[in-house]
């Protein structure tokens, strides 16, 4: 349902539940009593019995046996029940077929039998039970029957009641099923019930036809014009049918002209302010891009816009289907303009139950990878409730990054001050905290330099928090942010070395300690790596293991820079050693935040230049020192590691295999919305929201929106032209005048009515005209009567145009008199 | 293909009630609601099972603790076949009266049967409106299923007017004139289709001995309140439900007002079938329909209480009283990290005086009169047209009720110690199952704080306190007397242009949270023991926080069909606010 729905609908409380709950176990002691399972014998007595009542109760309880227990308990009972089909009372009957339809294919030849009643009721004066009668006929899964089937289907699409028409519609895929060698016969009443006048018949029609023959577009062409007409009077489910079918039906018939126009300079301005405040402004005629002096504007064919025109209506629908099937047509039929109106009712999908606002997010960002643009206004829909569900609110957290680019700065302030709250709010599960900070590294992606700093800035504040999922997570993102453009972040490596001292989690350093040791190459001669690895190594003792792991890596690649920047020939003098520069390092000093006491006192004895005496360089000594320190480690992991680097390190002149192992180049992290996966899906289908899980190419059934036809071989648009005589297309102009109208009418031509083409009017129903008569008759007596039951009777009728019948007495005599 | 292919309901033992298959042959009840137990809560209402045969999309809906379940083997719309489950829920209740319970189910196999025949014709649905049903169903009406109970049949035998369709429509009314009437149109074998009526939302020839109207208005509230108490986010979602119990085929006209202008205030509107769009298009507020008959969503929209402007405020030059004013009548603010360890918290909740209602009280309280401001809302209401407003809570004096205040910490919390009310009244209780705590404050509680804060007008306050115990709770306590709350600000003005790319920039925010990281360590470590959140439920009587009011409802007599002449239809309204955990003060 939609927002109006019924979560709440009648604001039972908890308490309101447990009272009736109450009562109602009272009630059940007596109404179990009433539906306690009979014997088998008694039962059959029942069904048996001459007495209506006991043969209506006695299929009750069949009925309910049938419900509660496997069919092989209900057969016995067969012919039992099936002898009381032909009996008068409907009630009975109803059962019955409820009955035969459960258990026809576990016996059919029994069910044969009553193929020769149920065929009589098709003749039935009631059309309700002509309807049943043929529904049951066409559900009965014996396929011997099928000739009879599609001949009272040919007779039920030919009745005069709206209601047996659209039984007949609906049982035409179901006797497809049956025999296929039907299709013939069945297409030709299919064409007949497209063309239907009646509302709720040619959306049921327009099903059949999905579920039989959709690609048989060229039995549409006729009826095209007006199923489009219809549409916003035809029930929900005819709705989401017909626009199903003309999504397909519009790409394979209309083609996309597009135009290049010049555009007025004024024109385009105004455009870019639209851009920018309203997304409801209709008036814009330029659809696309606001570049420069040409644009391309598509060229709507009139038979086009007549379906996106009728459409409008819709997105006011209570049901969220209809709303994601015209936001459907708009985004694969229509231009931006269309499209942008269909946003707020897509928005306003996120009212209801949860079950549809998660199935109803999925839908918006998809349509928001699009057209991010249009969401920003809406963000206040996005800000994620501390009630949300985890399915919700990742998707929400993700528009909110999808928007994050075009909003106003406020908005990203706002955006980010949400993304930064939820990641340090640890009473929400840690999986928000997780999606919150990767939400702050897509932000970071935008091209403004500032957002991208103050982003990483909100990111560097998390690593000293005592939330081990948080920090890991972030560094996380902040690697990928470095590595996507190194040359830029160099100073973020050092402020995260700096914060080697406030990291306490062993992951979170090993994730320092491998971003410093990655990027240990970069700028040689200003590279702090060698002397974070010369701070860690005092320490080493205390590391965790994993944080022993990187150091270790770390060292192999300073190391590793140390030889290839000195190659060993030249061994006496090794250059010059990786000093950091004075300003990073000052830095460092200034803020203490890096060395404790402990280091301060030894600072100056590695660095202090033991050149005279022939002492190794400075790194080869940390490098040996870490050999001997992690040779005697208690992890043989660490012990393993330690080996494998030193055997490929061990032969100094010889770098090439550990430049391939160590310094090899890490592929950039993607990390794009996590929706983009799906953005290959279809509006509004399942295996949007399953996604990939479904396999690739989607789930069994999945169709994809075909291709726009190339020009030149779409359908002559001529075959749309409704085929039917003046006097039938002058009747559908009447007719789109309205029910509405026609209730008003019929009402005593109100002149107020405001609304001569009201979109979702009173329906209603196709009579023929012969009907009228004894129609007329029936609505004299009962003026006579007083009573003023007579409305529906009224609109009904075709023939009285609208202006007519200020007293209905004047209208029938004339009509007695013809 | 098609979309519905069963439809299995389950009460809230999971034992099955009922599995009714439409097309092809989908797996099992039995073998599907393992799979879908399987999944992890909350389970999502679209479950794909691939290791089914064949792989199937299960579609669940859960009302009133039961679930149904609605497999289906090909792609389809899932919203549609959501839809089609709650309509099925709608249906049911509208059949066998709400709310819905197994052995209301139970008892009524025949009519659910029949009613899920209609429905769903081959898979595709049909007919889903609940008055087009009781057109073709007979409603087990009260005095039928008390009959039942003695065992004596309880519709109208129907062998007797077997020929006459409108004995179908129904065990209501049947008066004899009617079935001579229906004779007489079953033999003419009505065009519009006999037992269907014209409007096909209304059931055909509704009669009622008195005739009524209801206005319903609901709005939920969703509010977000920033740790600084400035609103972030504040929505009503309403809804106007509307009970038509009149003779005939009634045209109605509904008004609505709101201070500001409707339009204005309404936005994103969605509505029954039955509603003349362009009516609401050309007259904004104005509702002009036909109704069904009986109970009905007739629209829905939405609200923003902050107004347009609101991301103005979240600027860094206007001052924080500039927030948008948001007239709730209830927030509440947690304050974190105090105490020496940094383990207590406090909860503060703020009522509002205007909705100190009539409440029995002990002390007489005032009446709506001294808070004009207000009181106001609706009070054309209170006039002769609409009479039936409700007993407690009326528009003039508005009355909370339900107060219960949530206050979510995290799942690392082993307990919660020392949890008291200093100040105010309710009862706190700390849920371990839940990882939160639950303080409930009921409406006479209400009406004394109300009536104790006389004088002053601001509000009446209380306060709620407690202190967190994590699991590894036993820390050694140097007591470092830091309070953390520096670090725990929410910047919300987090404007800060300076270059990052220049160390400098960055440095005064480390020696902070190096000082932090060595004074607060317990502070720290139980800052991850905080709640970040509070939220409160309440309903509100006689109250919409849009303030949009009903201008009046009128039968339009000339339209309006089989109503007697004259005739004037008892009309009633109400209004009802409501919060379930909506109005959320983040910390």
């Amino acid at each position: 349902m939609h927002p109006s729905n019924y979560a709440h609908w009648s604001l039972t409380t908890a308490r309101d539940l447990t009272l009736e709950a109450a009562r109602d176990a009272a009630n059940v002691r007596s109404s179990k009593t009433s539906t306690k399972m009979l014997p088998s014998g008694q039962l059959k007595k029942l069904l048996d019995s001459r007495s209506e009542r006991d043969v209506l109760e006695g299929l009750r309880r069949v009925v309910t046996m049938s419900y509660r227990q496997p069919p092989s308990q209900t057969l016995p009972f067969f012919s039992h029940v099936i002898k009381n089909i032909a009996s008068p009372s409907l009630q009975v009957k109803k059962l019955v077929y409820i009955y035969l339809l459960q258990h026809a294919e576990h016996e059919p030849d029994t069910a044969l039998l009553s193929i020769n009643t149920i065929q009589r009721s098709l003749t039935d004066q009631n059309p309700q039970l002509r309807a049943l009668a043929l529904r049951v006929m066409s559900g009965i899964r014996v396929p011997v029957i099928s000739q009879i089937v599609s001949l009272g289907i040919k007779r039920g699409a030919g009745d005069m009641s709206p209601y047996v028409r659209r039984a007949a519609a609906l049982a035409i895929p179901k006797c497809y099923q049956l025999d296929p060698n039907t299709e013939p016969q069945l297409l030709d009443y299919l064409s007949t019930l497209l063309a239907d006048k009646q509302f709720f018949v040619a959306g049921a029609a327009v099903a059949a036809f999905l579920e039989m023959c959709p690609n048989r577009l060229d039995l549409i062409h006729p009826h095209y014009r007006s199923l489009v007409r219809k549409l916003s009077d035809m029930d929900e489910w005819g709705q989401l049918a017909t626009l199903r079918l003309m999504v397909k039906y519009g790409r394979k018939c209309f083609p996309r002209r597009t135009r290049k126009i010049r555009k007025p300079v004024n024109n385009g301005t105004s455009a870019k302010q639209k851009s920018t405040k309203g997304f409801y402004d209709e008036e814009s005629d330029s659809e696309e891009s606001e570049e420069p002096e040409y644009e391309e504007v598509a060229v709507l064919d009139s038979d086009l816009e007549l379906l996106l025109n009728a459409c409008k209506p819709l997105l006011q629908s209570r049901n969220s289907a209809v709303v994601i099937a015209v936001a459907r047509t708009y985004l694969y039929l229509g231009t931006p303009t269309y499209m942008s109106l269909a946003i707020g009712p897509l928005i306003s999908l996120l009212r209801a139950s949860g079950d549809i606002q998660h199935v109803a997010l999925y839908n918006i960002v998809q349509v928001c990878l699009m057209y991010p643009q249009s969401f920003v206004n809406h963000y206040i829909h996005f800000l994620v409730r501390s009630i949300d569900a985890p399915h919700i609110w990742q998707l929400k957290i993700e528009l909110l990054t999808l928007i994050f680019p075009h909003a106003p700065p406020r908005l990203q302030s706002l955006i980010l001050a949400e993304l930064s709250h939820f990641s340090h709010s640890g009473s929400l599960d840690p999986g928000l905290v997780k999606e919150a900070v990767r939400a702050i590294g897509r932000c970071s992606q935008t091209t403004d330099p500032k957002t991208s700093a103050r982003c990483l800035r909100l990111l560097l504040a998390h690593i000293g928090s005592a939330d081990s999922h948080l920090v890991a997570e972030s560094l996380e993102v902040i690697r990928h942010l470095i590595q996507r453009d190194p040359d830029n972040h160099r100073t973020t490596v050092v402020r995260l070395a700096k914060h080697l001292d406030a990291a306490t989690s062993a992951q979170a350093r090993a994730s320092i300690i491998w971003l410093v040791g990655e990027f240990s190459g970069l700028d040689p001669e200003n590279n702090i790596a060698a002397d974070v690895l010369r701070i860690l190594v005092k320490g080493f003792a205390d590391e965790a293991e994993p944080a022993k792991l990187h150091i270790v890596l770390l060292a192999a690649k300073v190391y590793l820079h140390h030889l290839n920047a000195n190659p060993p020939p030249d061994q006496p003098k090794p250059a010059e050693q990786p000093q950091p520069s004075p300003s990073v390092l000052d830095d460092f000093h200034e803020e203490g935040g890096f060395r404790d006491e402990h280091v301060q006192n030894q600072n100056q004895p590695p660095a202090e230049p033991v050149a005279p005496q022939e002492k190794p360089h400075t790194v080869v000594a940390l490098w040996n020192y870490i050999l001997l320190l992690s040779r005697y480690d208690t992890s043989y992991d660490l012990r393993d590691r330690v080996r494998v680097y030193r055997s490929l390190l061990s032969s100094s002149t010889s770098t090439q295999l550990a430049n391939l192992l160590l310094l090899a180049p890490k592929p950039v992290p993607q990390a794009p919305s996590p929706s983009e996966t799906r953005k290959g899906y279809v509006l509004g289908s399942a295996s949007l929201v399953i996604g990939d899980e479904g396999g690739v190419g989607g789930l069994r059934g999945y169709e994809d929106i075909p291709p726009w036809v190339k020009e030149g071989q779409e359908p002559d648009p001529s075959l749309r032209e409704e085929s039917a005589s003046a006097a039938a297309s002058s009747y559908e102009v009447n007719r789109a005048v309205s029910a509405a109208e026609r209730l008003d009418a019929a009402a005593g031509g109100d002149v107020r009515s405001a609304s001569p083409a009201s979109p979702n009017g009173v329906g209603p129903s196709g009579v023929p005209k012969k009907e009228s008569k004894s129609l007329d008759q029936w609505l004299e007596e009962e003026s006579e009567e007083g009573e003023t039951d007579s409305e529906e009777e009224e609109t009904d009728d075709e023939e009285e145009s609208e202006y007519e019948t200020d007293s209905e007495e004047e209208g029938e005599a004339d009509r007695l008199v013809k | 293909m098609s979309p519905i292919e069963a439809l299995y309901i389950f009460d809230e033992n999971n034992t099955p009630l009922l599995e009714h298959t439409y097309a092809g042959r989908p797996p099992s009840g039995s073998t599907l609601l393992p799979l879908y137990l399987a999944h992890p809560k909350p389970r999502p209402s679209l479950v794909y099972l691939p290791n089914t045969n064949p792989p199937t999309l299960l579609y669940s809906v859960i009302q009133d603790q039961l679930l149904l379940l609605c497999p289906t083997s090909s792609d389809t719309e899932p919203l549609q076949v959501l839809e089609f489950l709650h309509r099925v829920t709608d249906a049911l209740e509208d059949f066998l009266g709400g709310p819905l319970l197994a052995s209301k189910i139970e008892s009524h196999y025949d009519v659910i049967a029949q009613l899920l025949g209609e429905m769903v014709d081959g898979g595709l649905v049909s007919t889903t409106e609940p008055n087009a049903l009781r057109d073709v169903v007979d409603a087990p009406s009260t005095i039928k299923s008390l009959l039942a109970g003695v065992g004596l049949p309880s519709s109208t035998p129907s062998s007797s007017s077997s020929n006459s369709p409108f004995a179908l429509g129904g065990g209501r009314g049947a008066s004899p004139r009617m079935g001579g009437m229906g004779g007489n149109i079953g033999v003419g074998g009505i065009g519009g289709g006999g037992t269907t009526s014209t409007v096909p939302w209304r059931r055909a020839n509704v009669r009622h001995t008195s005739n009524e109207m209801y206005v319903d208005i609901v709005e939920t509230l969703h509010v977000t309140l920033s740790p600084s108490g400035r609103p972030l986010a504040a929505l009503a979602n309403g809804m106007i439900a509307f009970t038509a119990k009149v003779s005939g085929v009634p045209d109605l006209l509904l008004q609505l007002g709101c201070p500001g202008g409707i339009s204005n205030a309404v936005s994103l509107p969605t509505f029954h079938p039955c509603v003349r769009l362009n009516r609401w298009r050309d007259h904004p507020g104005e509702l002009s329909f036909v109704p069904p008959d009986g109970r009905f969503t007739l629209a829905g929209y939405e609200v923003d209480l902050l107004g347009p402007a609101a991301l103005d405020a979240f600027s860094t030059t206007t001052p924080a009283n500039a927030a948008p004013k948001l007239n709730i009548p209830a927030t509440v603010s947690v304050q974190t990290s105090l105490g020496p360890t940094g383990s207590d918290f406090e909860v503060r909740l703020q009522l509002n005086p205007r909705f100190k209602g009539k409440a029995p009280s002990p002390l007489p309280s005032s009446t709506g009169s001294s808070f004009s401001g207000r009181g106001g809302l609706g009070k054309g209401l209170g006039g002769a047209a609409f009479g039936g407003a409700a007993t407690t809570g009326t528009t003039a004096a508005p009355a909370m009720d339900g107060m219960v205040i949530h206050v979510p910490v995290p799942s690392s919390v082993k307990t919660v110690v020392d949890l008291k009310v200093p100040r105010g009244s309710g009862e706190a209780v700390f849920q371990a199952t839940e990882s939160r705590i639950r303080w409930a404050i009921n409406s006479r509680e209400i009406a004394i704080l109300m009536s104790n804060d006389r004088g002053t007008g601001a509000g009446m306050l209380t306060t709620l306190r407690g202190t967190v115990v994590g699991h590894d709770g036993d820390e050694d306590e140097h007591g470092d007397t830091s309070l953390g709350l520096s670090s725990n600000t929410y910047d919300y003005d987090d404007d800060q242009t300076g270059a990052y790319q220049s160390p400098s920039a960055h440095a005064s925010s480390v020696p902070a949270a190096a000082k932090e990281g060595k004074g607060g360590d317990t502070v720290k470590r139980n800052k991850v023991l905080m709640p970040s959140c509070a939220t409160i439920s309440f309903t509100v009587k006689g109250w919409l926080p849009s303030g949009i009011k009903v201008e009046a409802l009128t039968l339009d007599q000339r339209r309006s069909k089989g109503l007697g002449a004259g005739v004037q239809p008892y009309k009633g309204v109400k209004y009802l606010c409501v919060s379930r955990k909506g109005v959320e003060t983040r910390c």
